[in-house]
């Protein structure tokens, strides 16, 4: 599955709510040292839109990076075969029959030892 | 354009697979990329040596000279392409111009195994395959991790029917890739061909771990088959051994069946039995 333009607004998104979440904490600690208040917890809007902002960028995350992989590692090896595996293509010779099933060859060599 | 893209994938795929093709790529590159070779992209070298080597295998010598020049156009003193050269001489069977300038190479690049490898192809295509397996042993002293010539050693050492060395090899690959379920298989095969007691006890656990590996192998179940079925008629074998030889062979044909359930095989076990060995 390709990343779509949906999930990328997605993973924007939750990622600059993330940063609004963190001003957001900063701000209220110069609140409280302006008031000369305690700090005892965060705003609990604050700590709502850090945990929706996670899960947004969980998601799009999960949507942008691509497909998942089997965990399993044979599982690429499951549709190979041994025709095609014992291929190898930097030994391959060319003297075999493939040449006499081309029409335009036609002189056969018959001088070889 | 999209006809090229569609040809690009398949070619791809077939790449990728080492499907060797040579035919089919001749005719995708005769009807779509023969016109457009410019349009090939970034793919377009790798494409050029596939069509090159299948063009060689289909004997159109005028594609592969073509790929060649395109290949040179690009890279105009590359040893790689030098010895596509050096291929297109084989299979003319200009053997030694071909060897000559694949030493040339080798000169110019002491480590370029490319080359090395296609001096012990031509040994194979002339049909000299001890010299070629002396010279691929020479080749492995140094090039010790290269899977592929590893592979190619162990198909020689069974043409020259010298199986133990051959499942060496295999071992030697099954290091480098544990988690293929072809290796276990091959190695199994082998061990089973060299016969005897202990080999075929050897090939049933190694069937059993690529059926492990790839349920849905059915050479592999075939030869787990077989190798119990010879446990269990072995006379120098304990009872305890063969009964469990017994379940295991049951349990594989059962497998067998369940997985031919929709293609209707009638009479399995007479034709297991075409296959036993004496």
């Amino acid at each position: 599955m390709p990343a779509t333009l949906f999930h990328r607004f997605v993973l924007t998104i939750g990622f600059l709510s993330l940063f609004h979440v963190a001003y957001s904490a900063a701000q209220h600690r110069s609140y409280l040292r302006l008031n000369e208040l305690d700090f005892t917890h965060l705003p609990l809007d604050v700590i709502i839109q850090a945990f929706i902002s996670l899960f947004v960028i969980m998601y799009g995350v999960m949507n942008v990076a691509g497909d998942f992989k089997e965990i399993k590692a044979s599982a690429e090896l499951e549709n190979r075969f041994w025709e095609t595996f014992k291929n190898v293509p930097s030994f391959y010779t060319f003297s075999h029959r493939g040449r006499f099933l081309n029409p335009s060859y036609s002189s056969y060599k018959g001088d070889d030892e | 354009m999209t006809n090229v893209n569609s040809s690009l994938d398949q070619l791809r795929v077939w790449r990728e697979n080492n499907d060797r093709k040579s035919r089919e790529i001749i005719e995708i590159w005769i009807r779509n990329l023969n016109s457009n070779v410019q349009k090939l992209g970034k793919e377009k070298p790798l494409v050029l040596e596939q069509v090159c080597i299948a063009a060689l295998d289909c004997n159109e010598l005028g594609i592969a000279q073509k790929c060649i020049q395109e290949l040179y156009k690009d890279f105009p003193k590359s040893l790689r392409v030098k010895k596509f050269e050096a291929m297109f001489l084989e299979a003319q069977e200009k053997y030694e111009e071909a060897i000559e300038i694949l030493d040339n190479i080798i000169k110019h690049d002491e480590t370029h195994s490319g080359a090395k490898k296609r001096k012990i192809a031509i040994l194979k295509a002339q049909g000299r395959n001890v010299e070629a397996i002396k010279e691929l042993a020479d080749y492995l002293k140094i090039f010790m991790a290269d899977v592929e010539a590893w592979q190619e050693l162990s198909e020689l050492y069974i043409t020259e029917q010298d199986f133990s060395k051959a499942a060496f090899c295999v071992e030697e690959l099954i290091l480098h890739n544990p988690h293929n379920h072809l290796l276990h298989q091959r190695y199994a095969d082998i061990k089973y061909t060299q016969g005897g007691l202990e080999n075929i006890e050897i090939a049933r656990s190694y069937y059993c771990q690529a059926v492990k590996l790839n349920p849905n192998n059915m050479r592999a179940l075939y030869g787990l088959y077989l190798a119990t079925t010879a446990i269990a008629t072995s006379q120098k074998c304990s009872s305890q051994k063969k009964k469990e030889a017994l379940k295991l062979s049951e349990w594989v044909l059962d497998e067998i069946q369940s997985q031919y359930k929709d293609v209707e095989v009638s009479d399995m076990e007479e034709r297991l039995g075409a296959l036993q060995l004496n």
